[in-house]
Formats: C-alpha cells, sequence, structure tokens
C-alpha cells in the first residue's frame, strides 16, 4: 500500500524509484521504515533520471540531501544522523536548500537533474504519487471545469499540439478534434494511451508512476468538458508500477470527486504497433488481432465502439492540465503556451531499457530551448556523430541546434515521440538505416502495401548496398510513397530513419556500396 | 459495413435464421480485422476531378466520382470492390491514390466526398504513389500467369497491363524456397496464397455477407495471411461450407475454383498450376467425399482479447459497449 502524503513532513525521508530499479527501491524503504521512529518515510516515483536511482532524500528545516544509488546498509545510518536533528551530508550527491514544505522536488545545481526545466516533472520523486494530499494545493482541476465551451477555448487558444505517436492529434491542435469529438453523436470516451513499447521513449511511463494524478486528472476535465462516460487507461502490459499507480489513482479521484466518469484500467501487449492510436482503440474493445484503422473520420469522431473518442497520451493530458489550471490568466504569452515538451535521452547502446543503469534519463525542455540541453543531462564524452530524435523511427541529425517543437522538429525532418539518442563515431548509419527498417518489416501489423511491402523492399534495397548496388533515387522514391500513403504512422514514421540517414551521411552509403564502412562497424 | 441491404445473401438464410440468431453469429465471428469507422459521405457533394465537376450522392467515397468518367491519369484502384455489397473499403493497396487540393495525397477507395473538393489524377506524387504501391504489390507476388487458374480474368493482371507495367521495379516473388504450399485439401476450392495481396475481399464476403464465419485475417507484418477462424491449417479442416462467395470475390489467382484450376491456362506439356510451386498440401484430401461441417464450431482457442482488464471500478459511468447513436 502507498504510503499517506509526505509533503512538508519535516524530517522525511523520501525513496524514489521506478520502473526498472523498483526493486531496490523497495528494500531501501522497508529499511527506512524499519530505522525511522519520528522520521516521516515515504515512497516517491522516479525523478525521471534512473541512473541516480534509487535515490533516497533526506529533508530537514528547509534542506535535502541526495543520496544517489544509496546502498541498503548506508540508509540506517543516514535515518540516525536525521534524527539526532543534523542533515547527513557523508557520500551525499548533493545538498539543496528549498522552501520548507515545497511541493516541488528541489534542484540540484548539477548533473541530470538540473538540465533543461521541471514544470510538468516538478512533483516527479518528491510527491507521494497517489496521494491527493501531496497533490499541487489549488485540487484537482477537474473539479473546476464548469463551461466546455471556456475549457475547449483555453486549450484551443493555447495551441496545444498532442505529444507523441500514441497520441490520435500527434503535432496537430488537440481543440480541434475536441471540437469534433463534441459535435459527433454519441457519449464521448477518453483513452489515456500509455502503451509504448519502445523502451527509448520512457517519458509516458515516468508520468503515469510519479504523478498519475496528473495524467488523471487532466484527462477527468477533458472528460468534463465533453461530457464523456468513460476514461480507459491503456498501458503496456510490462509497465506493472504504472498500471498499479494508475488504479491507485484512479481510485483515488473516484473518492474525490464523487466523479460520473469510469475509469478502467486496462493493460495491451508489448508490441510497438499496439501503441498506434487505432490499434490501442482496437486491443480496448477486445480484439484477439490488432490492425490500424482507417481515417478520416478520426477517432474523435468514431473511435471505440464508434463513440467519439480522444486518443491522448499522458504528456499530453498533463499539459491540458497545466493550461486549465492556468485558467483566467489568459494573458499567457505567445509561443510559450505551446507547453514544454519531455524527451528521453540515452546514449546509443545503453537503451536496452532492461539494465537500470542504462534506462533513458528524461529531460523537460521549454518551447524556446534548443536540444542540445538535453545533452548535458547524460554522460557522453567524446564527438556527437549524430543523433537519432524521435525514437525507434527518428530522425538522424548532425546538429542538436533545433528548438523542442513540434514544427521545429518536423522542418528538421525529426520525429516527435520524445527521444534524443547520441551517436558516437563508431556508429555505422547505413547499419542503422538497415536495422530500423527490419523493425518496420517485422513489427507492422501487416495491413497496407506501402508500410507492409515497403518496408521489405527497403530493407532488400539497403542489403543491396552491401553488395554493391546503392540505388539513390529508387530509395527516396519509395520512402516518399511509404510516407504519404500509409493508413497510419507506423508507415509513415518508418521512412524517416533511412531518409534522414542519406540525408545527412550520403557518403557512407557511396562508400558501403564500394565495399568500405567508415565507422569500421560492417564487415 | 456500410449498407445492410441483405440482397446478396441466398433466399433460404431468411428463412432459416431469425435476425437474432444473425447477430448472435456475428458476434462470434473473429475475423481479425479492424472495425473501420464509416468512410462515406454524410451528404451530396460536389466535387471537381480533373477539372470537371460531378455531384455525388450521400454515402460517396471520391472513388466513385472517379469512376464516371475518365481520367487524367489511370488509377488502378485495385483492392477496391462494389461497396454496396457489404465488402471494403479495405483501403489496402493503396494504387487509388489521387492528389487534392485539401488533403493532399489520398486513397480515393475509402476517402469521403467533401463538398467543394479538388481533386488531381494525374499529379506526379499521386501518379508515383499509384505505380510504386502496384510494383510493391507484384514484388510479392508469384507472377507465373502462364499456369494460373485466373489467367485472362485477373484483376492484378489487367490493372498491371493497364498501367503499363513492364518490368517492376522491386521484380516478382520468385523464390521457390519461401513459397507458401497450395492448399489443395478441399474438393470444390483451391488456395494459393503465393498469389494473395491481401484485399480482404474473402474474409468480408465469409463473414458479412455469407456470416459463415470461417475465414480470417491472421499474423502480421510479412507473416500476415488468410487463415482459418478454427485455427486449423487448411480448407478441409475448416468450417467452410463451400457456398464459393470467396472465390467470387477474389481479385488474383489466390482463390480458384477446383474446376477451373488449369482451365485457362497456356497448356505447356507437363506444366501445371500446381507444380509451378512443386509444394502442395492437403493433396490427401482429393477426391474424397466433402461432408459439411458446422458453421461455427463452439469454441476458438486463438481468440482470446490481446487486452487485460487491470482494474475495473464500477464507477457510476456507463459500459464503454454502447451504441453511438443511442
Ligand atoms: S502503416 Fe503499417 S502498421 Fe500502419 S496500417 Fe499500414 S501496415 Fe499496418
Ligand atoms: S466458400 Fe467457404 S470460405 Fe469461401 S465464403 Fe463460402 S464458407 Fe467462406
Ligand atoms: S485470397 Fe483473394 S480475396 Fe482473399 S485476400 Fe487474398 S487476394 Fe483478396
Ligand atoms: S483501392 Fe484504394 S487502397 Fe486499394
Amino acid at each position: 500500500m502507498a504510503d499517506d502524503d509526505i509533503l512538508g513532513a519535516d524530517p522525511a525521508i523520501r525513496v524514489s524509484s521506478g520502473g526498472p530499479n523498483r526493486s531496490g527501491g523497495r528494500e531501501l524503504l522497508s529499511a527506512a521504515h524499519e530505522a525511522a521512529s519520528e522520521t516521516a518515510v515515504a515512497e516517491v516515483g522516479s525523478t525521471g533520471v534512473p541512473a541516480l536511482e534509487p535515490l533516497v532524500l533526506a529533508t530537514a528545516d528547509g534542506e535535502s540531501a541526495f543520496f544517489s544509488r544509496c546502498p541498503p546498509e548506508r540508509v540506517g545510518s543516514i535515518v540516525e544522523t536525521l534524527e539526532a536533528g543534523e542533515l547527513p551530508t557523508e557520500g551525499v550527491m548533493a545538498v539543496v536548500k528549498h522552501e520548507p514544505g515545497t511541493s516541488r522536488l528541489p534542484r540540484p545545481a548539477n548533473g541530470p537533474l538540473s538540465v533543461g526545466t521541471r514544470t510538468v516533472l516538478g512533483t516527479c520523486g518528491w510527491a507521494v504519487p497517489t496521494s491527493p494530499e501531496d497533490y499541487p494545493a489549488d485540487g484537482f482541476i477537474a473539479s473546476e471545469i464548469g463551461d466546455s465551451n471556456e475549457a475547449i477555448a483555453q486549450v484551443a487558444e493555447a495551441k496545444l499540439r498532442g505529444r507523441g505517436r500514441g497520441d490520435a492529434a500527434a503535432d496537430v491542435p488537440i481543440a480541434d478534434r475536441w471540437e469534433l469529438a463534441r459535435e459527433a453523436a454519441g457519449e464521448a470516451a477518453i483513452v489515456i494511451n500509455a502503451n509504448e513499447a519502445d523502451r527509448r521513449a520512457t517519458t509516458d511511463r515516468v508520468l503515469l508512476e510519479s504523478a498519475p494524478l496528473a495524467v488523471l486528472d487532466g484527462a477527468l476535465a477533458a472528460g468534463r468538458a465533453l461530457d464523456a462516460t468513460n476514461i480507459l487507461v491503456y498501458c503496456n502490459e510490462a509497465d506493472e508500477l504504472a498500471q498499479e499507480r494508475a488504479a491507485e489513482a484512479a481510485a483515488v479521484l473516484e473518492d474525490e470527486l464523487e466523479e460520473g466518469i469510469s475509469i478502467e484500467v486496462l493493460a495491451g501487449p508489448d508490441e510497438y504497433k499496439a501503441g498506434e492510436a487505432t490499434m490501442a482503440i482496437e486491443a480496448l474493445e477486445g480484439n484477439h488481432r490488432l490492425e490500424a484503422r482507417l481515417r478520416p473520420p478520426y477517432p474523435s469522431e468514431e473511435g471505440l465502439h464508434g463513440r467519439p473518442t480522444l486518443v491522448h497520451t499522458p504528456r499530453t493530458l498533463v499539459q491540458v492540465g497545466e493550461i486549465l489550471a492556468d485558467g483566467d490568466s489568459s494573458s499567457s504569452e505567445g509561443s510559450s503556451a505551446t507547453g514544454t515538451r519531455l524527451f528521453s535521452v540515452a546514449s546509443e547502446g545503453d537503451v536496452s531499457g532492461d539494465d537500470e543503469t542504462s534506462a533513458p534519463t528524461t529531460v523537460e525542455l521549454a518551447a524556446e530551448e534548443d536540444l542540445a540541453t538535453a545533452r548535458e543531462a547524460i554522460e557522453f564524452d567524446g564527438h556527437l556523430k549524430a543523433a537519432c530524435v524521435g525514437g525507434v523511427f527518428g530522425g538522424l541529425t548532425r546538429t542538436l541546434d533545433v528548438p523542442a517543437r513540434a514544427n521545429a522538429l518536423r522542418a528538421a525532418g525529426l520525429g516527435t515521440n520524445g527521444v534524443i539518442e547520441l551517436f558516437g563515431e563508431e556508429e555505422c548509419m547505413v547499419a542503422f538505416a538497415g536495422n530500423r527498417a527490419v523493425f518496420g518489416e517485422e513489427e507492422n501489423c501487416g495491413r497496407c502495401v506501402p508500410c507492409r511491402e515497403g518496408t521489405q523492399q527497403l530493407t532488400n534495397l539497403l542489403r543491396e548496398v552491401y553488395h554493391g548496388e546503392y540505388e539513390s533515387e529508387g530509395i527516396r522514391e519509395l520512402l516518399r510513397v511509404m510516407d504519404t500513403t500509409s493508413i497510419c504512422s507506423f508507415g509513415r514514421d518508418a521512412s524517416r530513419p533511412t531518409r534522414t540517414a542519406i540525408e545527412a551521411f550520403e557518403t557512407e552509403f557511396r562508400a558501403h556500396a564500394n565495399g568500405r564502412c567508415p565507422a569500421g562497424v560492417c564487415k | 459495413m456500410s449498407s445492410k441491404s441483405n440482397t446478396s445473401d441466398p433466399i433460404w438464410e431468411h428463412t432459416e435464421e431469425s435476425e437474432e440468431q444473425r447477430s448472435r453469429l456475428e458476434e462470434m465471428i473473429a475475423p481479425g480485422t479492424a472495425s473501420d469507422p464509416n468512410v462515406e459521405s454524410e451528404e451530396n457533394a460536389t466535387v471537381t476531378i480533373d477539372g470537371r465537376s460531378i455531384t455525388l450522392e450521400a454515402g460517396a467515397t471520391l472513388l466513385d466520382g472517379l469512376e464516371q468518367m475518365n481520367t487524367e491519369g489511370y488509377v488502378p484502384a485495385l483492392c477496391s470492390y462494389d461497396h454496396e455489397e457489404k465488402i471494403g473499403p479495405r483501403s489496402e493497396c493503396r494504387t487509388c491514390m489521387v492528389e487534392t487540393d485539401e488533403h493532399g495525397v489520398v486513397p480515393s477507395c475509402s476517402f469521403p466526398a467533401e463538398e467543394g473538393m479538388t481533386v488531381h489524377t494525374d499529379a506526379d506524387a499521386a501518379a508515383e504513389a499509384r505505380d510504386v504501391n502496384l510494383d510493391l504489390l507484384l514484388g510479392n507476388h508469384n507472377l507465373r500467369c502462364t499456369t494460373c487458374g485466373k489467367n485472362g480474368r485477373c484483376e492484378l493482371q489487367n490493372v498491371s497491363i493497364e498501367n503499363g507495367v513492364e518490368e517492376p521495379r522491386y521484380g516478382v516473388f520468385d523464390d521457390r524456397e519461401e513459397y507458401e504450399p497450395i492448399d489443395d485439401s478441399s474438393a470444390f476450392i483451391q488456395i494459393d496464397r503465393n498469389k494473395c495481396i491481401l484485399c480482404n475481399r474473402c474474409v468480408e464476403a465469409c463473414n458479412d455477407v455469407q456470416v459463415a464465419g470461417v475465414l480470417r485475417m491472421e499474423g502480421s507484418g510479412s507473416d500476415t495471411r488468410i487463415g482459418f477462424q478454427n485455427t486449423e491449417e487448411t480448407m478441409m479442416e475448416s468450417t467452410c461450407v463451400s457456398c464459393g462467395h470467396c472465390v467470387t470475390v477474389c481479385p488474383t489467382g489466390a482463390l480458384v475454383e477446383q474446376g477451373l484450376v488449369d482451365s485457362s491456362t497456356i497448356p505447356l506439356p507437363g506444366f501445371t498450376h500446381k507444380n509451378s510451386i512443386g509444394k502442395i498440401a492437403g493433396e490427401d484430401y482429393t477426391g474424397q467425399a466433402r461432408t459439411m461441417t458446422p458453421m461455427i464450431q463452439d469454441q476458438y482457442t486463438e481468440n482470446e482479447p490481446v487486452v487485460e482488464v487491470v482494474n475495473r471500478r464500477a464507477g457510476t459511468g456507463t459500459d464503454t459497449h454502447q451504441e453511438a447513436d443511442d
């Protein structure tokens, strides 16, 4: 069972962990509970930086000490020192002064937690994820939603675009889809799409684990604005902690708000395609096999069982919450109103995801910040040869001087699924393209020709490069057709890795056709 | 999925089956395909196609407009079928792409005709898309027309000729090692999946029109194939009632009546459809008397939902499963 609440407690011990390193966190937690007599102890979610976790935070008198990757045997002495009236500092990663009782994680001056901004991440790793007492003081946003016109107008004015590939309104203004949903016949449903099988892309999982109330509150607010009757939280079967937190948060919200909207938590397959917005709906409807649906009409008009359905990611919904919480302060200045974006950052080779030390680091960037900022959040020595932005079907770029906005990312040919992978000199760009094409060939749903057959022929054409034939025009033509004619984002996105690899590194393709791998990787 | 008219059903179905029974059957049917939204227009719409204006009645897609005129560019629209017939649009082949001023390049067979749309069939991007997608289909097709039972009455062959295909960009599927065996087990219908373009017409004919619930789409990626809902491997072991509807709608030589398997092939001594591939499943059955099998089996083994309920609170909301219009 989750701890009650921790904000305002003094002295306090927090144990922050999530996803892959939660079992380590539980161990520290029971050690802390055992040692503590007058210190409040609570389990909190991940800060988004698994490299530091399990992380123990010792707080007293407006000061917090950070113990990263804390060994279990150290916990006893940390608690002891704290209870003796002193802030423990031996082996500490950082000590940060802050306002006593602050509702947001105090940020060290250095290291990954100092990078970018922490707005939607603010409570992650600090508040007890499912505690209503720890939820920001002004209370639940959903309870404030009265007039649907007003809520939709606020979201429209903020020009909020859907975040991530699992959002049915990815990169387009979500208010347009809300309008369609409101006009469509039938009672609306809201799907929170948190099923991301790409282990490079962890931002939605982090939000659901560490700030599930914010995610569900955003969804409930949307639900009220649209008179929805159901919210379905669609998780990945492998993300057990996210499922658990979502279920607890749902119970809390139903008790607190006596809401007329029912909330269900469901677990879909750990497959990349299952995260596509319409395949999410297919899964939720109980199909035994997944394939994408045609569009238009979009799910917002005809979705779950034919009902108007909003499919949004946790990332989108926390932004909805931010906008609606700001409410009347309609003076919100232009561009920053588009909100922050979350990125999972890792260097290549690190993204297996099962290994706790290598899970990606979450970074939040304001719209005017460049992706380059995110680089500081992880250890990456040496020359940056390229970055892949957008996840498994992201785009390659030689420069990270690209603003963290959907249209800027798109204009640079990059993906918007919130992932930055850093590649050093030893990475071969032809092998990169080949691997991503094979992934597309193996994982697609099989419905449409440009994707099903296109990924297969793309793989063949890339194989031919190794046999001395690099057909630049033929490959580009195929990529164009995959991009313009695939039914869903899977096939469109699957064209991106090769297209951007050719744009930025064509000499490597020519070199391979001449039997040479410049990175010295391919035989 | 569009019109609910039962005009294509045999007369006896209505006497033997009440609506209630029929809907119970529909619920048990698991074709493995997505439930698409209704892509037909809601109102009459006047659209401009290649500079000429045409008014289409409600219930139309752009393709309905294209079919009524001589378009500038040839639009194969291979996988489309008369949508009045409860079949399609599956919209998988993407050889019906056209350019629109409003929405860019779109599949005409599944795009609602909207008032005022302007369509160009000969735009470069659309023509390129149609050509490439047709070649992609041929790239995974066993193009041995001379030994095919549909030679001369094959829609894929027709559109390829009409589209001026001479040498498909990606070659043709010609790797004997990887051929799927021909399913020759049924006395009535032969299946050659090496010729299947996955248009899904047969599945819809079998499920939505006949409500026989035999065929389904299975697998994913390059393993996507036509299979049987009772999870058996051959037509003989399936629950097929041999109505033949699937064969009628199949655009290629993937489904052929046994009597016609070699009817339209060019006679080459010793060269037949079967030995063109060299792998045959279910030969033992040939000649066996065909017994009728029950239409629907009580139990399917692989049709479990992919999603699992973690937590469902009663709440005060309604069940998610409700009709949109009630
Ligand atoms: S683009 Fe790929 S994943 Fe999407 S419908 Fe087509 S085959 Fe399926
Ligand atoms: S012949 Fe068999 S498989 Fe074909 S439509 Fe009829 S019942 Fe279905
Ligand atoms: S067997 Fe024929 S009708 Fe069925 S999907 Fe294949 S090509 Fe289409
Ligand atoms: S005819 Fe439109 S996609 Fe096949």
